[in-house]
């Protein structure tokens, strides 16, 4: 009975998010076009359509992970559905809000929400406050979910077992799982990001209701405002990994994934550094001390290279002459890896500080956390996705439609990301809703990014339908 | 929910002590930095004549601006340098040059205030007049403005840092802490900070406080509220697994 | 130009990996045993992957900008109020209540100090040369000053963008100076 819940609602987490999804690639379309000169939005349109599809896409990829990882942890512990419904019923009324205060309410901050941007309210009245409130809302919903998987996972697991601590002796008595390991590491990072948000959210509320008494500091709101976008948008990934641990070599017909030493020590190391990483938000706030900016480059640094090379060579050993049943699973999990690879390079790159003096906050921004959003995140998720679909149905995605979305997925991408790479090198600013003329190349790579960015779609829209409808059947079957 | 509530409780209890000061003095520091000051001929107490370049050239100089007649800011505004500086006795990186705007000012009136304050012997202050008030106060956007009727000046408790090689690279208006001396101190010795707080801010929950003294950042409340959620989510973690362990017995 | 060789060298490493992933994902028709010793081939390629971050960390720290020029007493120093949506630049200090700037010419060659700060939101301050290429920035934080030092060696007319997103004429928001 409790498995048959578990299934719908994960169904209707996968509905919402694929709907969201297309919703929101057609904004990034439309900003891309206005950018490109093709469509002519007003300004405040632009931008409010930028905060709504930030706010979006971070959002849902942080619950597409959360339900993914929700739903296979139900193989190792009992998980709680009420706390899934919950996160439910709230992710629902926060997103409802977010959508009427971006259109309706015209706020425009941008998904960082800067301080002390929200705060000038140059939009509806009401928007401020409906803003923080749906926030609030979303972070109290994402930690009373996180919380409770966080719990029934100690229930089963010791803290130095959650944490793999006993695979640094030889032969452990006990095997924490991989799945369970990165599970909970990224728990911890989720709710640390998340209690940041209540912080900051309170600090915002003192300075909103106090009419001006209370005045927030710049540099802590900052700091905070990186702490929890950077370690969520870094975390979703996180949980997309820990289904791929858990799935990966399950699809291709091949033994679980077994947790080592150095697997411990990677994870655990990530543990650490993902809570320090956002500090190279910062490099060009030279008020920040020199010793946080370095650390935050060693951070950066330490926070990727364990886990990614501990991931990566797992996936290539799987691989690597190994007679592997590929299916649309297994493959948009091993491009999504080296998306994410990819991508990673990108984000070493910027995260260095000498190079970041040039490429803070141009293309190059948007172009590295593309690549490990849509061609790695995303494509672990709808992996996931579309793995549960067809779990309960027999039909399959054909090879041929299969090879089509996978090339599809590719080249849109590639195009897309190449557009924003390039216009990074060209030191194009990120986020102007027009380019002042100086900058010619500016409108055509816009509209190239559009063009490949309509093919990404293409492959995204087959597999909503492919997926959803799947989905809907789960959701209105009666077992 | 809970949290969020006893923090926002706390935070009002906190916007009592938020207060904020006036920008102008700020403004008026701001002026004539890496400017060269003038090169004015002086009369030292107790030693020969000098250019201002022959002086700041040995050390560099902390300009403190006054007159003897004084019966305002003066003489407050230098007990205040003195008692300040006392803890960098024997300090030789800077100089105080105690120096009298006021043309009726002359050396033995210079002589007396230095023994009044009973820096006569003390290496680190200097007491001069010259005869280029003007040029030199111009040079250091100093404006002294004449009262008649009191027969005295209306003027700002200047302080200017000068370098080694003669230019301004920062002022102090007003009777200031010790902590901004340092700042001073450190500029004139060419320390390079890259980066300064305006005073009008709320200062209450800063991440940072510059210490110019170890030249290093001394954390501030604000830090605390970055390591707090780490900390809380530790805690958290720890208690659960106490009391579902506790429980499961 | 560092922009080129960032790109070059991110082209470089993005070849590199697809190379090996399709590489990989190739050899998975052809199976035979799987990869042999794959326990001593992930210590190499850790170690290898870590020397070669720890060689590029302690190249690039270093060149870090915060302390450029830091003994260097600069030739001039420059103001820099930033609002929504204009940059006000002034060789004297800004009054935040009746904020005015001037025309900037700057001489070349020489080390320039700006000191930037915002009076209402975040802003950035990136330096655009001629050529339209980034060469250096700083953000404007309010209540903070940022001293960013530069020395510009070619004469002409540098643009200033904000770079930190402001709202809604963010686009807009530019100022410019010569150097001579």
């Amino acid at each position: 009975m409790e498995s048959i819940k578990l299934k719908k609602i994960t169904s209707v987490w996968i509905i919402a998010v694929l709907t969201l999804f297309v919703a929101s690639i057609v904004l990034g379309i439309l900003m891309r076009l206005n950018q490109g000169g093709v469509l002519h939005q007003a300004p405040i349109t632009f931008y409010s359509n930028m905060t709504i599809h930030g706010i979006t896409m971070i959002g849902i990829w942080f619950v597409a992970g959360m339900a993914g990882i929700n739903y296979l942890m139900e193989r190792y512990v009992k998980t709680s559905y009420t706390a899934n419904l919950i996160a439910l019923i709230l992710t629902v009324s926060g997103v409802l809000m977010l959508w009427a205060v971006t259109l309706i309410g015209k706020f425009h901050t941008a998904w960082t929400f800067l301080y002390p941007l929200p705060l000038r309210v140059m939009w509806a009245q009401w928007a401020t406050p409906t803003f923080l409130v749906a926030m609030s809302i979303l972070a109290t919903g994402w930690l009373i979910w996180g919380i409770s998987m966080m719990t029934q996972v100690l229930k089963v697991y010791s803290i130095p077992q959650v944490f793999a601590w006993q695979h640094f002796k030889k032969d452990p008595a006990v095997k924490t799982p991989p799945f369970i390991l990165i599970s909970m590491i990224t728990l911890v990072g989720v709710v640390t990001c998340l209690l940041v948000a209540v912080l900051l959210m309170a600090l915002y509320f003192a300075e909103y209701f106090s009419k001006g008494n209370f005045v927030n500091d710049a540099l802590l709101m900052k700091n905070l405002t990186y702490f929890f976008g950077h370690t969520i948008a870094n975390e979703m990934l996180y949980l997309g990994l820990a289904v791929i641990y858990e799935l990966f070599s399950e699809v291709g017909g091949k033994p679980k994934w077994k947790t080592t030493w150095y697997v411990a020590l990677a994870w655990n190391f990530t543990l650490i550094f993902i809570l320090t990483a956002f500090f190279h938000h910062l490099y060009m706030d030279f008020v920040q001390p020199e010793g946080f900016q370095i650390a935050g480059q060693i951070a950066s640094y330490l926070a990727s290279l364990p886990a990614a090379a501990v991931t990566v060579f797992s996936v290539w050993v799987a691989v690597y002459r190994v007679k592997i049943k590929w299916t649309l699973t297994n493959l948009l999990f091993f491009v999504g890896v080296a998306g994410w690879v990819i991508g990673g390079f990108g984000a070493v790159i910027d995260a260095t500080i000498s190079n970041n003096i040039v490429l803070h906050n141009t293309q190059w921004v948007p172009a590295h956390f593309h690549t490990y959003n849509i061609l790695g995140n995303v494509l672990f998720s709808l992996g996931f996705f579309y793995w549960f679909s067809i779990q309960f149905t027999d039909k399959r995605v054909s090879e041929k439609l299969s090879r089509l979305i996978l090339s599809l997925l590719i080249i849109g991408g590639a195009g897309f990301l190449l557009a924003f790479y390039i216009g990074g090198a060209d030191s194009i600013p990120r986020r102007f809703s027009n380019y002042p003329a100086e900058f010619t190349t500016a409108r055509p790579l816009a509209n190239i990014g559009a063009v490949f960015a309509t093919v990404y779609l293409i492959p995204i829209l087959i597999l909503f339908y492919n997926i959803s409808k799947r989905c809907l059947k789960i959701l209105f079957s009666s077992s | 929910m809970f949290k969020n509530i006893v923090l926002l409780l706390l935070i009002f209890g906190f916007c009592n002590f938020a207060d904020a000061q006036t920008t102008s003095t700020a403004l008026k520091e701001e002026t004539n930095i890496y400017e060269r000051v003038y090169d004015a001929p002086l009369q030292v107490v107790g030693q020969e004549s000098a250019t201002f370049d022959e002086l700041y050239a040995q050390r560099p100089v902390i300009l403190a601006l006054i007159f003897t007649r004084c019966t305002g800011i003066c003489n407050p505004f230098l007990v205040k340098l003195k008692e300040s500086l006392q803890f960098k006795d024997g300090d030789d990186s800077f100089r105080v040059m105690v120096l009298s705007f006021d043309p009726r000012d002359n050396l033995s009136d210079m002589h007396r205030l230095a023994q009044n304050l009973g820096l006569e012997e003390n290496e680190q202050w200097a007491f001069a007049i010259t005869d280029s008030i003007s040029e030199l106060t111009q040079s250091v956007g100093f404006d002294p403005v004449w009262d008649s009727a009191r027969r005295q000046f209306d003027h700002d408790a200047l302080l200017v840092g000068i370098n080694r090689e003669g230019y301004i690279t920062k002022k102090l208006i007003g009777l200031r802490e010790r902590g901004d001396l340092d700042l001073l101190t450190g500029s004139i010795n060419n320390v390079f900070v890259p980066t300064y707080r305006l005073q009008n801010q709320n200062m209450l929950f800063s991440c940072f406080n510059y210490d110019p003294v170890t030249g290093k950042n001394k954390p501030g409340l604000g830090l605390i509220f970055l390591a707090l959620p780490a900390v809380l989510t530790a805690s958290l973690l720890i208690s659960i697994s106490i009391l579902v362990r506790r429980s499961r017995r | 130009m560092q922009q080129s060789s960032i790109l070059l060298l991110f082209l470089f490493l993005m070849g590199i990996a697809l190379i090996v992933f399709i590489y990989i994902f190739m050899s998975s028709k052809r199976a035979d045993q799987g990869m042999s010793n794959p326990l001593k081939k992930r210590f190499w390629f850790f170690l290898i992957l870590t020397i070669i971050m720890g060689i590029f960390a302690s190249v690039t720290i270093p060149k870090s900008p915060y302390f450029a020029f830091a003994d260097k007493t600069p030739a001039k120093v420059i103001h820099v109020a930033a609002m929504q949506f204009s940059f006000f630049l002034s060789e004297k200090a800004i009054d935040r209540d009746k904020p005015s700037g001037q025309k900037i010419e700057l001489p070349a060659n020489e080390v320039i100090e700006f000191r930037v700060t915002s009076f209402d939101v975040n802003h950035g301050f990136a330096i655009y040369d001629k050529s339209n290429r980034l060469i250096t920035q700083t953000q404007a934080m309010p209540g903070y000053v940022n001293r960013l030092r530069y020395k510009f060696k070619e004469p002409g007319e540098y643009n200033i963008l904000c770079l930190e997103y402001c709202g809604v004429a963010h686009q807009l928001m530019r100022s410019s100076f010569i150097v001579k």
